[in-house]
């Protein structure tokens, strides 16, 4: 429902209770969006200003960002995050469509079993698999790789599960309309699945980035020196400092926000129809 | 243009014979769904099914990591239940994620009636507004919280200063910290959750409800008796899934208690991390991820057998 599609009812409360009601969800609006404001004006001040008693800075400087870039691996950090979240989304979005696209179009033996697996994992903290694969990436010499932070999440069950379901919305005829002309089975699911699947495999990678984007455990564990790590276990260690310099870590945390939150504005309705989905629906 | 070219393919199949002729795949393909989905179930199989699995065996030994494990038998989840820390953690989880369920639902709940309501006005704004901190990673919302709730330095004590008050030291303080910690996470996530009470209420016929305040039914009366009935799959699967997360709370707690103080706010994914990756007792840490998967399971049925009572 839009702003737009306003409608009006007998049982509407009265105008003064209306007025109250807005009222305090702006008031909630401005505690939600404290958290923002005070972490970008903390991120302008020096020292001084954040340790003493003040609010509002005396005076305000850019330099906890360029310390940020000049004495920190931060740039480092930053590549680092949209390596290994660009590779996961790329894997995981054509595995989980490829998959999505043979359990919503095709019969076959053990289908169920293995849809019910999948969405079965969905609920495993992911505290059980990360002790094994630790061992055995150690094992393998894939410890402070960027292999171990790509795979774990390029099977995406939440991505195949929003595949299958979009994929079976389209109708059966273009499959088989192409097998009668001749069709080949892969240039069926590329040249014509894949298009037409356009406005889902947007989300599933949407999804899939920020999984990798914002993880925190996995380059916890899997990445040792301070060169590998991503953004998040960064911004941990800067704050885990003897005397954290909070202004540049309120930096930090602000740039780390700036991909996703543009990507946010671009595509919001794709974000959060992927993340409500399945919800109501099933 | 992709639409054009599906509608001239759809439009070549038109006589029913062809269509049915077509349902089977021609001879000697029967293999090709395997073929979409083997790359799929490989990495799926690599790195879920053969880890989930392999974790009970490895519940069952003592491993420290470079030298192979040895079986142990069940000795880690025994010293798991005369262990008073993982007593602890156990308890500290189960609270933190209650209070992080009721609080997160209800006030989600209560937003998204708020913003069904047809006199509702900047729906988008709210909407965006509230939904914006569930893109930012718990890393991130975590350490601008940390400059919210430091003793002295946090925006709370230095506005509370202003005032001449003094508050607690948040982070330090046995039971302040764990409402830290739930605030926090209600902050994060509490626009997703109004987003999916939002998209179940527009479900609700609206018809029904007309009825029933033509039949003198008062608002309240409406929403207890009509619509949030109408809505409880979905509120089922916002208990389900907060509490999956509720229960699995680790990224916050590293960064602004490590567990403390006091073991207050240890959890039973933070105790597992401890074990396994500081002290590399991988088994011990292992059985402890194994308890925690089987009181996540255990509770999405009983949540499932109460709220979902009588749903297909």
């Amino acid at each position: 429902m839009s702003d737009n599609e306003r409608t009006t009812s007998a049982a509407d409360p009265s105008p003064s209770v209306q007025w109250f009601a807005i009222i305090m969800l702006f008031v909630l609006l401005a505690v939600v969006l404290t958290p923002w404001a005070w972490a970008i004006i903390s991120s302008f001040k020096v020292r001084g200003d954040i340790m003493s008693a003040g609010l509002w800075p005396r005076e305000w400087v850019l330099h906890n960002y360029r310390r940020l870039f000049a004495e920190t691996y931060y740039s480092r950090w930053l590549i680092n995050s949209l390596v290994v979240s660009i590779a996961a989304m790329t894997l995981g979005t054509l595995l989980g469509s490829m998959a999505g696209y043979a359990f919503a179009k095709f019969q076959f033996r053990g289908k169920t079993i293995l849809f019910w697996i999948v969405i079965a994992s969905m609920s495993i903290p992911p505290f059980t698999t990360i002790i094994p694969l630790f061992g055995w990436m150690a094992k393998f010499g894939l410890i402070n790789t960027y292999p171990a932070l790509i795979f774990p999440f390029a099977a995406s069950a939440f991505g195949l599960f929003l595949m299958r379901q979009y994929i079976s919305t389209l109708p059966d005829e273009l499959i088989e309309a192409a097998r009668i002309d001749g069709c080949g089975e892969f240039r069926i699911f590329w040249s014509i699945i894949l298009p037409l699947a356009r406005p889902a495999l947007g989300t599933v990678a949407i999804l899939i980035f920020l999984a990798s984007w914002n993880s925190f455990i996995w380059p916890l564990v899997m990445m040792r020196s301070e060169d590998m790590f991503t953004l998040p276990v960064g911004i941990a260690g800067l704050n885990s400092e003897q005397t954290p310099e909070y202004g540049m870590v309120m930096a930090a945390a602000l740039v780390s926000c700036i991909p996703i939150v543009t990507v946010f504005f671009f595509m919001q309705r794709q974000i959060i129809s992927g993340l409500t989905r399945g919800a109501v629906k099933s | 243009m992709a639409n054009t070219y599906a509608e001239e393919l759809s439009s070549k199949v038109t006589k029913r014979g062809e269509k049915r002729l077509a349902r089977y795949l021609p001879r000697g393909r029967t293999l090709v769904p395997y073929f979409f989905i083997m790359p799929f179930f490989i990495v799926f199989g690599l790195f879920w099914i053969f880890p989930i699995v392999a974790s009970i065996f490895y519940s069952m030994t003592e491993w420290r990591g470079i030298t192979p494990p040895v079986f142990i038998g069940m000795a880690n989840y025994v010293s798991l239940l005369n262990s008073p820390r993982f007593h602890q953690a156990l308890g500290n989880t189960l609270v933190l994620a209650f209070f992080y369920v009721l609080a997160a639902n209800l006030l989600a709940l209560a937003l998204a009636l708020l913003l069904n309501a047809g006199w509702m006005r900047m729906r988008q704004l709210f909407r965006t507004a509230f939904f914006l901190p569930m893109t930012i990673s718990i890393v991130v919302s975590a350490v601008i919280f940390q400059l919210i709730y430091a003793g002295e330095i946090g925006l709370i004590a230095k506005a509370l200063s202003v005032f001449g008050l003094r508050g607690p030291v948040w982070l330090q303080e046995e039971g302040w910290a764990t409402a830290a910690i739930v605030m926090l996470r209600v902050w994060r996530t509490l626009g997703y959750y109004t987003l999916i009470y939002l998209a179940g209420l527009q479900t609700v016929s609206s018809e029904l409800r007309e009825a029933a305040i033509i039949d003198g039914a008062r608002p309240w009366q409406v929403t207890w008796y009509i619509t949030l009935p109408s809505i409880r799959p979905v509120i089922l699967f916002c208990v389900v899934i907060s509490t999956i997360s509720g229960l699995e709370m680790f990224d916050e707690i590293m960064i602004l208690t490590q567990g403390g103080p006091a073991d207050s706010t240890l959890t039973v994914a933070v105790y597992l991390y401890q074990q396994g990756f500081q002290f590399l007792q991988l088994g011990h840490a292992a059985a402890a991820s194994y308890v925690l998967t089987c009181i996540v399971i255990f509770i999405a049925i009983l949540q499932r057998l109460t709220i979902g009572r009588d749903l297909p």
